[in-house]
């Protein structure tokens, strides 16, 4: 690979100059920063922290519950993508308008307003108590919580995607004999799939991280719904630095190996679908 | 048969895209769908395969009705503009994609997938993705792969739409060979005359949702019969012409018979001439010209194509009313097109400016009896008006023809029988309260059709069609015809039976109202349908006028005190609809 590149738009060598700086500083120093902190710490000290029961407890929290909330969003953000590209119906545009909400909300607003809705004496959670199900202050609420900010990322992935999808393919299996369920399994799934994916990964990145709108809804119980990311602020108000930044970098290295994990599935699904290669 | 399509209408809000269209296709026949954009053809076609679904009328495949059928149990193979490959897949798996829908074993998906391999010269090919192939490979891919199920018919939706033109013949030819080789039935949609010649058996011609003519290519383009038809497939003039006992007559210029086909003699009246540019013969004096005279004439153009050379030639004498039909033919500014092969610019070499004698070696009149209009009045602000009239303008366009503007202030007196008919094509008049009367001076004059317009402009979306008496039958269908042909609009012939008809006669009167149905489709290519009512003539009209103002009437009368009398309330109402008398007294 050579750094000269003829194009018709000059500028490469301070495009490339900008991106590494960019990237650089806004990325991979405060990344770098995190790793060294933690290095700097008594390793003894970091092990008690990361280890502790409070602390996996809070992991299997946090990325269970946004795992669950991104496949939630998966399924059903591609059900709002179909119905917004392919029907037409009065108020589509404002409900197209309304997927993006999430992203503009504050999501301290969103907490507070589900668990004004879900509290056992709330709008809707009132009518769940009798039954026994309670929302606010379980995972459940953490996983509503995840699942509302993660959701436009899956519908605004999948629409352009499904928007492509031409008509005529469908027609053209229809004509070949293929039923409603096959071609949907067959020709449009797969032409979607890749979006859906990058959906599915954005929704659970931003559902690892969330803050704000958890920790109104999540009730706090330590060892029960206490996820990482505020475990990690408990820390730094103790003026443990330290172990906060120790916390951070577990996260950052599930994170890391969750995202691989799911590119990698990508590609091989992407492989076996277009495949049953004899 | 393989595919008939029995009086077969879509409408899309309200407006018909297919129009009653009926068709036979029959086996193994390679039959080619032409019109313009929006002429309705590939609606029609994914009526056939079943996407589309029909409002009226019946489709079925070798004997079997689909009509309620869904595309994936029709047994057809369809082959889109755009390929429509699975992109995701190969082209292995493209053209199996059918066999495997129905649990094929690999083994004999394999056999298969060779075998049509071969078909369309891409052996080899199998493993490659669509995006690896060049625009024909992949249509290729496509046809393969609508055929892999062995379907009854084959569809081919403008195929060669987005391939350029070496490559386009290059797919043409393998196309036909392979259904050649098959005998598979097939409809092809096109927009593309030169196309449809090199592939068709025959071709159906389509405009405004309706199925104009279907005949042989070589037919079609020597013997059509409607304007429509005359200009879409290759070039033609058309031109006003008069229709005598003896011939047809150009303003002045009589042309040799040898030169006019079918010529029907009879009442005098215009007509339609279609000369193709082909016909044309150029000469420096009258005597050197071999054909029949036409014309004296100036060059106006010249274009160099390559074999031929194709000019304009405007008319200058001799011909001074033989004014072309059409939106730029005011009188004297007529201009025909001629095109002359290289042995023709050898003898003669033109250039622009220069005169030139004009003869005609063939000429065909169309037999629509619509030539052109004359919009009358009395003032001519309001003739002016009337010629400009939304509905009439939208005619004379579409018909390529001309409204001439009539400035008469004796519509009002009523002259005695008798005297020279001196009106060519359809007189227009506006409605108001003496159109009634107006019409009888017009018809008394010789007027064959006219037309009477309200001022409100509604595009008519309904054609009611009845004639008083079995006279003037065959000229009101034929009317009928020719003016649906423009207007995308249904028809309805009205069957009238007298109040207090016994029981006994009233199977006659539905015989006469198939029969004309018959009538229509055989002579004229004119699908309607049909309703009988019983009860007095004019109200039975005016009630089903009363249902809507999309409505326009074609009333047939051999008789014009009978119209006077009888119907002059539907000529005078207020405000009316568009009503177009058809007069013929034998």
């Amino acid at each position: 690979m050579s750094f000269r590149q003829p194009s018709i738009l000059p500028g490469f060598g301070l495009t490339f100059g900008f991106t590494t700086f960019f990237l650089g500083a806004v990325v991979l120093l405060p990344l770098t920063a995190l790793v060294v902190r933690t290095a700097m710490t008594d390793w003894h000290h970091v092990w008690d922290v990361v280890s502790s029961a409070r602390a996996l407890a809070s992991y299997r929290l946090s990325f269970g519950a946004s795992l669950l909330a991104a496949s939630i969003n998966a399924v059903f953000g591609f059900i709002i993508a179909w119905t917004l590209v392919r029907y037409d119906f009065p108020g589509r545009k404002i409900i197209d308008a309304l997927i993006d909400m999430p992203f503009a909300l504050p999501t301290a607003v969103s907490g507070i307003a589900l668990t004004a809705v879900f509290a056992q004496n709330g709008w809707f959670g009132k009518y769940l108590e009798p039954f026994g199900i309670k929302v606010a202050y379980t995972w459940i609420g953490i996983v509503i919580a995840l699942t509302l900010i993660g959701l436009p990322f899956v519908v605004r992935s999948v629409q352009p995607a499904l928007a492509e999808v031409q008509r005529d393919l469908e027609d053209a299996a229809e004509t070949l004999g293929a039923g409603r369920f096959y071609v949907f399994l067959r020709i449009i799934l797969p032409t979607v799939l890749p979006s859906l994916a990058t959906g599915f990964t954005m929704a659970f990145a931003r559902a690892v991280g969330e803050y704000g709108s958890v920790i109104f809804i999540a009730g706090n119980l330590p060892l029960k719904t206490e996820i990482t990311p505020l475990l990690i602020v408990i820390r730094l108000e103790e003026f443990d630095y330290g172990g906060a930044a120790a916390l951070g970098f577990v996260m950052l290295l599930i994170s890391f190996v969750m995202l691989l994990t799911i590119n990698l599935l990508q590609a091989w699904g992407r492989r076996r679908l277009v495949g049953d290669r004899r | 048969m393989s595919i008939t399509l029995d009086q077969v209408t879509k409408r899309y809000q309200g407006s018909p895209v297919v129009n009653d269209v009926s068709l036979n296709v029959r086996d193994g026949e390679f039959y080619v769908l032409l019109g313009p954009s929006g002429s309705g053809k590939s609606t029609l076609l994914r009526s056939i395969a079943g996407l589309t679904g029909v409002d009226h009328g019946r489709i079925s495949l070798h004997g079997r009705d689909v009509t309620h059928v869904s595309a994936r149990d029709r047994g057809v193979g369809l082959v889109f503009q755009n390929y429509a490959l699975f992109r995701h897949m190969s082209v292995a798996d493209n053209i199996e994609f059918a066999l495997r829908v129905r649990r094929m074993k690999a083994a004999d998906r394999r056999e298969r997938r060779k075998e049509l391999l071969r078909l369309v010269a891409l052996e080899g090919m199998d493993d490659r993705l669509p995006t690896q192939l060049s625009g024909g490979q992949q249509q290729r891919v496509a046809v393969a792969r609508a055929l892999a199920h062995k379907p009854e018919v084959l569809l081919l939706d403008e195929p060669f739409g987005a391939l350029d033109a070496k490559i386009r013949e290059e797919l043409r030819r393998t196309i036909r060979q392979v259904q050649r080789e098959l005998g598979i039935t097939t409809v092809l949609v096109t927009h593309d005359q030169e196309e449809a010649f090199a592939l068709a058996d025959r071709i159906g011609v389509m405009n405004l949702g309706r199925l104009l003519e279907s005949d042989k290519p070589d037919e079609l383009y020597a013997r059509p019969a409607t304007r429509f038809v005359a200009t879409f497939l290759g070039a033609a003039n058309l031109l006003l012409a008069r229709q005598t006992s003896e011939g047809i007559r150009f303003g002045t210029t009589p042309v040799n018979a040898r030169a006019v086909e079918r010529v029907e003699t009879g009442r005098e009246h215009e007509v339609v001439a279609v000369l193709r540019p082909e016909e044309v013969e150029l000469a420096p004096t009258r005597e050197q010209l071999q054909a029949g005279y036409l014309a004296q004439g100036q060059v106006e153009e010249i274009v160099f194509t390559g074999a031929i050379e194709r000019m304009r030639v405007r008319l200058q004498s001799g011909a001074e009313e033989a004014q072309l039909a059409g939106p730029a033919g005011e009188s004297g500014a007529a201009l025909i097109e001629v095109t002359r092969t290289q042995p023709e610019q050898r003898a003669f070499p033109l250039s622009p400016g220069q005169p030139v004698f004009i003869g005609v070696r063939r000429i065909h009149v169309l037999p629509t009896p619509l030539s052109s209009f004359s919009a009358f009045a009395a003032d001519e602000a309001d003739a002016k008006k009337l010629s400009q009239h939304q509905l009439l303008a939208g005619l004379a366009s579409g018909m390529k023809t001309r409204v001439s503007v009539r400035v008469d202030t004796t519509l009002d007196i009523i002259r005695a029988p008798g005297t020279k008919p001196d009106l060519a094509g359809v007189a227009v008049i506006a409605a108001g309260p003496d159109s009634a009367r107006h019409v009888q001076v017009l018809l008394q004059r010789g007027a064959g059709e006219v037309l009477v317009l309200p001022e409100a402009i509604v595009a008519p979306k309904r054609i009611l069609i009845h004639w008083v008496d079995e006279t003037p039958r065959r000229a009101t269908l034929a009317v009928s015809a020719s003016l649906l042909r423009h207007v995308p609009a249904e028809a309805v012939y009205v069957g009238i039976l007298p109040e207090g008809t016994s029981e006994a006669a009233r199977p006659q009167g539905v015989r006469t109202l198939l029969d004309a149905r018959s009538e229509a489709q055989a002579s004229h290519g004119l699908e309607m349908r049909t309703e009988l009512r019983v009860g007095e003539a004019v109200e039975e009209l005016a009630g089903q006028l009363a249902e809507s103002p999309e409505q326009l009437l074609i009333l047939g009368v051999s008789n014009v005190e009978v119209l006077t009398e009888r119907f002059s309330r539907l000529l005078t109402a207020s405000p009316g609809w568009p009503i177009l008398v058809v007069y013929r007294t034998t």
